[in-house]
């Protein structure tokens, strides 16, 4: 694989990565990770979502009129965003009820726009489809390690598996939205601390 | 004789001795027994003031004593009361003083280790901001909280509270009730309800039988006057309001006796560590709101009686003054005091979720402090820019 | 060709914006059936559950067609009734077509205007039938509804199921996740002879012996005192309904092919009895 393409997957995982770095996409974060198996399913929409119209704008790039040219990104981000949840009222219905308006709330997800905006209007379809894929696939990771922390202080269970003894007794808070934001927050700190680069002056 | 042992070990921990890197654990040790005798710059006039951040706490902490003592009493005789004992007095006394021995050290062991810690990492002196709010916290949770959980609350509440945002004197919310915060939202089946204020009493609930010989008195649940929330059920507790001036009521270690507070209130305004302008103002809010809640028919309490339940007394008193986290401006004390004092009537009046509303009044007010501040600040700014005008 | 004409730019975007609508529409239609199994499976689920059928967990391995499937067999008969508690309408039971009335929060707003249209699920195990009334009502934070079994009188809960939306969990959740609450309910009766509070969650431990009141979970008041409500206000609706079919029944037990001269009609419970029969008091 060529060089920039490798740039263009691996960035957005570490240095790049779209929540702990661009701070973009932080609402559905807190709200979807309570349990890692809602994270997992929001973190697979996003990618396929993000991946997929970047795609589709990107092969449009060249004909889309300049004055309408955030609506007509809406519109397949909100295309997308609808397909993926229909698909999941189809096939994975108590998961939808759980994420119920967040898998709406994608298309107002800033990580998708600004990808589009940022990357896709100025690239080749297939860098703009990884590219999209690769945002997506870091914030899913930041989505899973938040749910994984949540879940086992929360319930002592890992997608739905009892983990913990049963004599550990549930902290609460790490369920509610504030505690998720504190730890993201850690995981920013540890992010920074190891890299020490992205620290401002 | 112990400046002497001092003067010897100081070579040990400074620049180049063999234990340096512990220098700031050392600096506050050393500075804990004596004030420091740095002084500033030369040139100038300086200022020799014996009275520095350590004394200050230590004043907090001695206005504080009242209240734990009696606290001491009366976790003994609410126990022997609820299950039956008839203790005597020393009985009593012992009872609570093992009770809360336990919660100082581990309050002290963790939140000071965490701080040691931190400074160390950081390369600076350890602050003593510590010794206050780890002195509050054991006061203000149940005194059946585990061991554990209160260890984790302290931890939270040094290093997200506190050192997260720059250590002692940066923080933006009183430590102490981010512990009480964090233990209330975490594991609110055992931090509220009727039967945690009472030691012993939710275990001997939970096993349904009688405990060590004595049997649980029906008609005493353990329940907070808080819980009752009239009039009637005060008087069908025994609850008068003596009881709830005098504090020999089911609550937490320090909140329930007004006259010990008030005598810590006079230590701290006398002494000019703490502000009268927020206790006052705060004061002020509470009795508007709960005159509203008299007038609107919300509850038959009168106004005055909310200020002696629950934790309002002590939160005025002792943290809604905290220097560090309440308002800056002397105005502005005025203002966060009173809506300290409204938000926490308001909240225990028109929200049934929550009994208590002192300790969420004063975060969000905390939150809200420097705000207030800023607009105090420009207003002033902006009157003498037109009194400038017009001169 | 210039992209920012105007002409351009309209006909270009209608053309977008078709495409997407066709392939959202397309999308939409094939995959409704699958959705509407799925809402109507849930909602089955629950019944069962209620009706000691199952259990939730269990359901919840089974595909939807098999769900679907154990509701057609063991349903007898399903069908809406008015305020009166008279059989307005019936719902289908057949497996390909099965109609349900669960839009609660329409008929809980119709309950207290007057006229509601509720549903009423009539099942049949080991050869007795089993009532199926849901209820709804305000949580803490949101909705929670719920389904409650009768025994063929009318007379004694069977069993219950309770669902939220966003109620807090590790306490007010606990209406659904903890299976001890439900427990509670077997065996419980409704108080016909008070209908103003035909049932109670009672704080600090329901007195022992009531049959109309169960305790409520520790923590989880509001929760526990909006299910209350719920309960209170379906079951006086239902309570005409209610006390007919405890009133039939009793017929069907005692006046047999003869008559009704051995029976010893017990006019104490203060049902109304709406029936024609002339008999003799025995």
């Amino acid at each position: 694989m060529n060089e920039d393409l490798k740039k263009t997957l691996l960035n957005p995982i570490f240095k790049g990565n779209p929540i702990t770095v661009l701070v973009l996409g932080i609402c559905s974060s807190l709200a979807v990770t309570v349990q890692l198996k809602g994270a997992f399913v929001m973190a697979l929409s996003v990618i396929i979502v993000t991946g997929l119209s970047s795609f589709i704008v990107s092969l449009l790039r060249n004909s889309i009129p300049n004055r309408v040219r955030i609506i007509v990104q809406l519109v397949v981000v909100a295309m997308m965003v609808i397909l993926v949840d229909q698909v999941l009222r189809a096939y994975a219905y108590s998961i939808d009820k759980q994420l119920s308006v967040y898998i709406g709330l994608i298309i107002t997800n800033c990580i998708v726009m600004g990808r589009i905006e940022a990357f896709a209007l100025g690239n080749k379809p297939i860098p703009s489809l990884l590219d999209g894929l690769a945002n997506g696939a870091g914030y899913g990771m930041i989505l899973i390690i938040v749910a994984f922390f949540r879940e086992l202080l929360g319930s002592g269970t890992l997608f739905g598996l009892r983990v913990l003894p049963a004599s550990y007794v549930p902290n609460n808070l790490v369920i509610l939205p504030p505690m998720a934001l504190i730890i993201l927050g850690c995981i920013v700190w540890v992010q920074r601390s190891i890299q020490k680069d992205l620290q401002e002056k | 004789m112990a400046k002497n042992f001092f003067d010897k070990i100081r070579p040990t921990f400074s620049e180049g001795g063999k234990l340096s890197w512990l220098h700031s654990s050392f600096d506050a040790f050393e500075t804990f027994f004596f004030v420091p005798n740095r002084t500033t710059r030369k040139g100038g006039t300086h200022v020799k003031d014996c009275v520095d951040l350590k004394r200050l706490l230590i004043i907090v902490v001695i206005a504080l004593v009242p209240a734990l003592l009696f606290g001491i009493w009366n976790l003994g005789f609410q126990h022997s009361k609820v299950f039956g004992l008839g203790w005597g007095f020393w009985q009593m006394v012992w009872y609570g003083f093992v009770k809360i021995i336990p919660l100082y050290l581990v309050s002290y062991i963790v939140g000071l280790g965490i701080e040691f810690a931190s400074a160390q990492m950081k390369g600076h002196e350890v602050s003593e901001g510590y010794l206050v709010s780890g002195f509050i916290i054991p006061l203000i949770v149940p005194v059946d909280v585990p061991w554990w959980m209160l260890a984790i609350a302290v931890a939270f509440a040094v290093i997200i509270g506190k050192e997260v945002f720059g250590g002692t004197g940066m923080n933006i919310w009183n430590p102490a009730l981010l512990a009480r915060a964090f233990l209330f939202f975490s594991y609110p089946s055992k931090m509220s309800g009727d039967s945690v204020w009472v030691g012993g009493l939710s275990k001997a609930l939970a096993g349904g039988t009688p405990w060590k010989g004595g049997e649980v008195v029906d008609a005493l649940s353990g329940a907070t006057p808080l819980s009752h929330a009239s009039l009637d059920g005060l008087s069908a507790a025994g609850t008068s309001v003596w009881n709830l001036f005098l504090g020999d009521i089911p609550g937490a270690v320090g909140e329930t006796s007004v006259i010990a507070i008030l005598i810590g209130a006079l230590i701290l305004v006398c002494t000019g560590v703490a502000s009268w302008k927020i206790m006052c103002s705060s004061v002020l809010g509470a009795l508007f709101v709960g005159w509203l809640g008299n007038v609107g028919g919300v509850t038959d309490i009168p106004c005055w009686e909310q200020l002696l339940l629950g934790g309002f007394a002590f939160g005025t008193v002792f943290m809604a003054t905290d220097p560090v986290t309440s308002a800056q401006t002397e105005c502005g004390k005025w203002i966060y005091g009173f809506l300290i004092g409204a938000l926490c009537i308001t909240v225990r009046l028109f929200n049934p979720g929550y009994p208590e509303g002192m300790m969420l009044a004063i975060l969000l007010m905390n939150t809200f402090a420097p705000l207030i501040d800023h607009y105090v600040v420009s207003a002033n700014v902006n009157r003498r820019l037109k009194r400038a005008k017009t001169v | 060709m210039n992209t920012n004409n105007n002409v351009y730019t309209i006909v270009y975007t209608t053309v977008v914006v078709v495409i997407a609508a066709a392939i959202l529409a397309i999308a939409a239609m094939a995959l409704k059936p699958r959705q509407q199994a799925n809402i109507k499976a849930e909602t089955i689920s629950q019944m069962l559950t209620a009706a000691g059928f199952s259990s939730k967990e269990d359901l919840a391995k089974l595909g939807n067609d098999q769900i679907l499937a154990m509701y057609s067999d063991n349903i007898k008969t399903a069908f809406l009734i008015d305020a009166e508690g008279n059989k307005t309408d019936e719902l289908e039971t057949e497996v390909s077509s099965i109609e349900l009335q669960d839009n609660l929060k329409v008929e809980n707003k119709n309950i207290a205007s007057g006229n509601p249209s509720l549903p009423v699920y009539v099942f049949e195990k080991d050869g007795a039938e089993i009532n199926v009334i849901p209820c709804y009502g305000a949580g803490l934070w949101g909705p929670i509804w719920g389904y409650i079994a009768f025994d063929a009188d009318c007379d004694q809960i069977l069993g219950a199921y309770f669902d939220h939306e966003s109620e807090t969990p590790g306490l007010g959740a606990k209406i659904k996740d903890e299976a001890w609450f439900r427990e509670q309910f077997k065996g419980k009766k409704v108080d016909f002879e008070h209908p103003d509070n035909p049932f109670a969650i009672v704080k600090g431990g329901a007195p022992a012996g009531d049959a109309s009141k169960v305790d409520a979970i520790t923590g989880a008041t509001m929760t526990c005192n909006g299910l209350d409500a719920a309960l209170d206000n379906w079951f006086r609706a239902y309570i005409p309904f209610l006390q007919k079919k405890a009133g039939a029944a009793m017929e069907d037990d005692c006046c047999g092919e003869d008559g009704c001269e051995d029976c010893d009609h017990d006019h104490d419970h203060g049902h109304d009895h709406n029936h024609q029969h002339n008999h003799q008091e025995g």
